[in-house]
């Protein structure tokens, strides 16, 4: 393996890499603004400027020490290098950069969205002065609406030019640029343009000030409050790893989660902002129908009469007349809870799984210059179809279409329904329609939705924040995500409901639940890589940006 | 923690005149009449409250120094009256009795970016120790000299903005900004 020694370390890399990428691999720190490992290098913002010395092409055992100053992002790295970053010149360096940047920068830390998570603030305090020496006027760019969900307050842009790669080579969609030249340059939308691609807001994510930031989360919380749990995106199949960020129970937002094989370092916007329904709308007690009326009932109420109606519907009509109905949104663990509890009543309990929404095809984003793929947005709007079949597989005997589901239940055939509710809302409606019929209907709901208006018992369950438990996404990937929130005031997950009426001895968790699936023979949830989160805000590093 | 970290305490014998606890009694008692005495000599630090009050005193003469006292909190107002704090939080931040609440929106005025459309600060739960004042970037939140507060509810004591904002144009006069 090449190596090359940086500010006195030893760093190794493989394959071909620039000094920057060697060192943002070893976690050797060099600053860096306009470089991202997902776009491609300018070497525009010369704060990674670094001293070096390389062996001489003709003499390899001569040393050759370059005379100017190389940028680090650019420069291939080479066996034997010797590179600082912390020479006078190189010091020199970034205090000059450092200070050209904060000529026009306005003092906005106070008021400014990205503080704490800025990296002029970081490297301001790591690599630039104490004061500033500039004594004419700031010049003072006003605030700009650019899209959907950005705005862009240029006076804070350092001019990285990060964003306008971005919607060149990831979105494809072009719409930002450099307008101006000098002391007037500044990003902009071309005119009459509106950054609103389905992956605008990515944007924000990259700036690497508050030059860019998200309307839906202006001003709602200081990032030093959040908290992060490492979590997988119910809104599509894709899967799309991500954090979500919450405090005291409540999520503020969504950010992306860097997974090389998924998603990269973006997520679409879909799955950015579609985390509303976590908070509203929410179901907080049991419900049963008494007299054409619902009446709220206790747990223990609840799950005696789930068991018992169940019971009832086999005593009268014989095996084979009861469903169970695996919603893609439960997590996989609580699938194969929710089909055990079922076979476990009736032996010959049919098993259907909701068929998710298909939104018109998937949408490719490709790199317009290169035609690489950059981004793929699933059109199957459910995280968990795979697990579910993978479940209804595992377990065999009766299974049928949630349409086959309908017919049954019209021809007096199936009697009760055990049906797990999707969350998103509007996304209930063929379930509804196709087992609202149902003599018998027990819905497990977190939100109030049409299936708890027909349901003769409700329960009130989590949603995918509250809860961990793994996914399979449209690739047959297993990935597992972690609770975020605390479950809401007696709400209760899918899995725990079924770990409670199976009678399961200890607490119930996911692992516990994976542990017991792998014993039955699904031997992929053996050992599941559980992502952990290891600072209280965990952002992408920015290293890795 | 390792055994030899461990030392045990004996609480040291008591003799047969400890035992009866009267002389300590009697020691203790000849402390008070003695303060009794000077008291009625003239020699006195108590005051009349509230008909005197630390603040119309002197500092030398045991007076408070107003500019310095930690009492309840203000909230100072710009030059054109608006609430000068700009929600950045850093108040709420660095409070160690979590007592600061803060919403904060975007502000109605063309030249601010921020400002709290909510400010409650719990002055039941204040340990008052003037962090927020440190921390704030702004100068907008400060201790004023007044501790004479009273509520019929906890509720009562929970400050809000204009609670606040009004603490600042009662001390405005003694207390400049
Ligand atoms: S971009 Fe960074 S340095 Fe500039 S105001 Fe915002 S937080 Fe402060
Ligand atoms: S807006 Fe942000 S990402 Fe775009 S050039 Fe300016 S600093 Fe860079
Ligand atoms: S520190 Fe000052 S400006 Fe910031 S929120 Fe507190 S009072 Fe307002
Ligand atoms: S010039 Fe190398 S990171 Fe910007």
């Amino acid at each position: 393996m090449p190596t090359m020694e940086v500010d006195g370390q030893m760093v190794s890399w493989e394959g071909k890499k620039t000094i920057l990428q060697a060192c943002n691999d070893a976690n050797v720190p060099i600053p860096h603004y306009c470089y991202h490992a997902g776009l491609s290098i300018v070497a525009s913002c010369r704060i990674c400027l670094v001293e070096m010395e390389s062996p001489d092409p003709k003499d390899p055992a001569k040393m050759v020490k370059l005379p100017k100053l190389t940028p680090s992002c650019q420069t291939p790295a080479v066996d034997r290098m010797k590179v600082t970053s912390k020479s006078p010149k190189a010091v020199a360096n970034q205090k000059a950069v450092m200070e050209f940047l904060l000529i026009n920068h306005p003092l906005d830390c106070p008021v400014c969205d990205q503080a704490g998570e800025c990296y002029l603030q970081d490297y301001s305090f790591n690599y630039g002065r104490a004061e500033s020496r500039f004594e004419e006027d700031k010049i003072k760019n006003p605030k700009k609406d650019i899209g959907l969900h950005v705005l862009l307050y240029s006076d804070r842009c350092i001019l990285c030019t990060r964003c306008v790669r971005f919607t060149r080579e990831i979105s494809g969609s072009g719409e930002l640029a450099v307008f101006g030249r000098g002391a007037r340059e500044e990003i902009d939308v071309f005119p009459g343009k509106t950054v609103d691609n389905p992956l605008s807001a990515n944007v924000i994510d990259i700036c690497p000030v508050g030059a860019l930031l998200d309307k839906d989360f202006l001003f709602s919380q200081r990032v030093w409050f959040l908290k992060s749990a490492a979590s997988i995106s119910p809104i599509s199949s894709g899967g799309e790893n991500i954090f979500i960020h919450h405090n005291h129970g409540r999520i503020y937002r969504i950010k992306p989660r860097f997974n090389a094989d998924v998603n990269k370092w973006w997520i679409s916007d879909e799955a950015r902002y579609t985390w509303q329904f976590v908070h509203e709308n929410r179901l907080h007690a049991c419900h049963r129908m008494q007299y054409g009326s619902f009446v709220e009932t206790s747990w223990e109420r609840a799950y005696a009469q789930t068991t018992e109606d169940l019971q009832k519907a086999v005593r009268d009509n014989g095996p084979g007349s009861t469903a169970a109905v695996l919603s893609p949104f439960a997590s996989t663990e609580e699938m194969f809870l929710h089909a055990k509890f079922a076979r476990s009543i009736d032996p010959q309990a049919w098993l259907a799984v909701t068929p998710p929404r298909i939104d018109g095809q998937d949408q490719v984003f490709k790199n317009p210059a290169t035609g690489a793929v950059t981004f793929t947005i699933r059109a199957e709007k459910a995280p968990n179809r795979r697990g579910a079949e993978k479940i209804t597989a595992h377990f065999g005997g009766n299974a049928c279409a949630l349409e086959e589901l309908a017919e049954k239940i019209k021809n007096k055939k199936v009697m009760a329904v055990l049906a797990s509710a999707d969350p998103l809302p509007g996304m209930d409606k063929p379930v509804l329609a196709a087992i609202g019929a149902a003599p018998t209907l027990i819905a497990l709901t977190s939100r109030h939705t049409g299936l708890y208006e027909k349901a003769g018992l409700s329960m009130p369950t989590c949603t995918w924040a509250e809860k961990a438990g793994v996914y399979e996404n449209c690739d047959g990937r297993i990935q597992a995500f972690q609770q975020a929130i605390d479950p809401l005031e007696n709400c209760r997950s899918d899995g725990r409901i079924f770990w409670d009426l199976l009678a399961h001895e200890g607490t119930h968790s996911a692992a516990a639940v994976r542990h017991e699936m792998a014993a039955a023979g699904l031997a992929d949830y053996a050992n599941v890589a559980i992502p952990q989160v290891e600072k209280p805000l965990e952002v992408m590093e920015f290293s890795a940006l | 923690m390792k055994p030899e970290d461990i030392i045990e305490l004996q609480p040291p014998k008591l003799g047969p005149m400890e035992n009866i606890f009267v002389p300590a009694i009697l020691a203790g008692l000849g402390t008070t009449i003695m303060h009794l005495f000077k008291s009625v000599g003239g020699n006195t630090r108590t005051m009349q409250y509230p008909e005197e009050r630390r603040e119309d005193m002197p500092v030398l003469e045991g007076g408070m120094d107003i500019q310095k006292y930690r009492g309840v909190h203000r909230l100072n107002r710009d030059e054109q009256g608006r609430v000068k704090c700009v929600a950045c939080y850093m108040c709420a931040t660095a409070c160690p009795a979590h007592c600061i609440h803060i919403v904060g929106d975007a502000a109605p005025w063309a030249d601010r970016e921020k400002y709290p459309i909510k400010f409650d600060i719990d002055e039941l739960r204040c340990i008052y120790c003037g962090m927020c004042e440190e921390a704030c970037p702004v100068d907008a939140i400060e201790l004023t000299y007044e501790y004479d507060i009273v509520g019929l509810t906890r509720q009562e004591m929970v400050f809000d903005k204009e609670k606040l904002l009004a603490m600042y144009d009662k001390t405005a006069a003694r207390k400049p900004m």
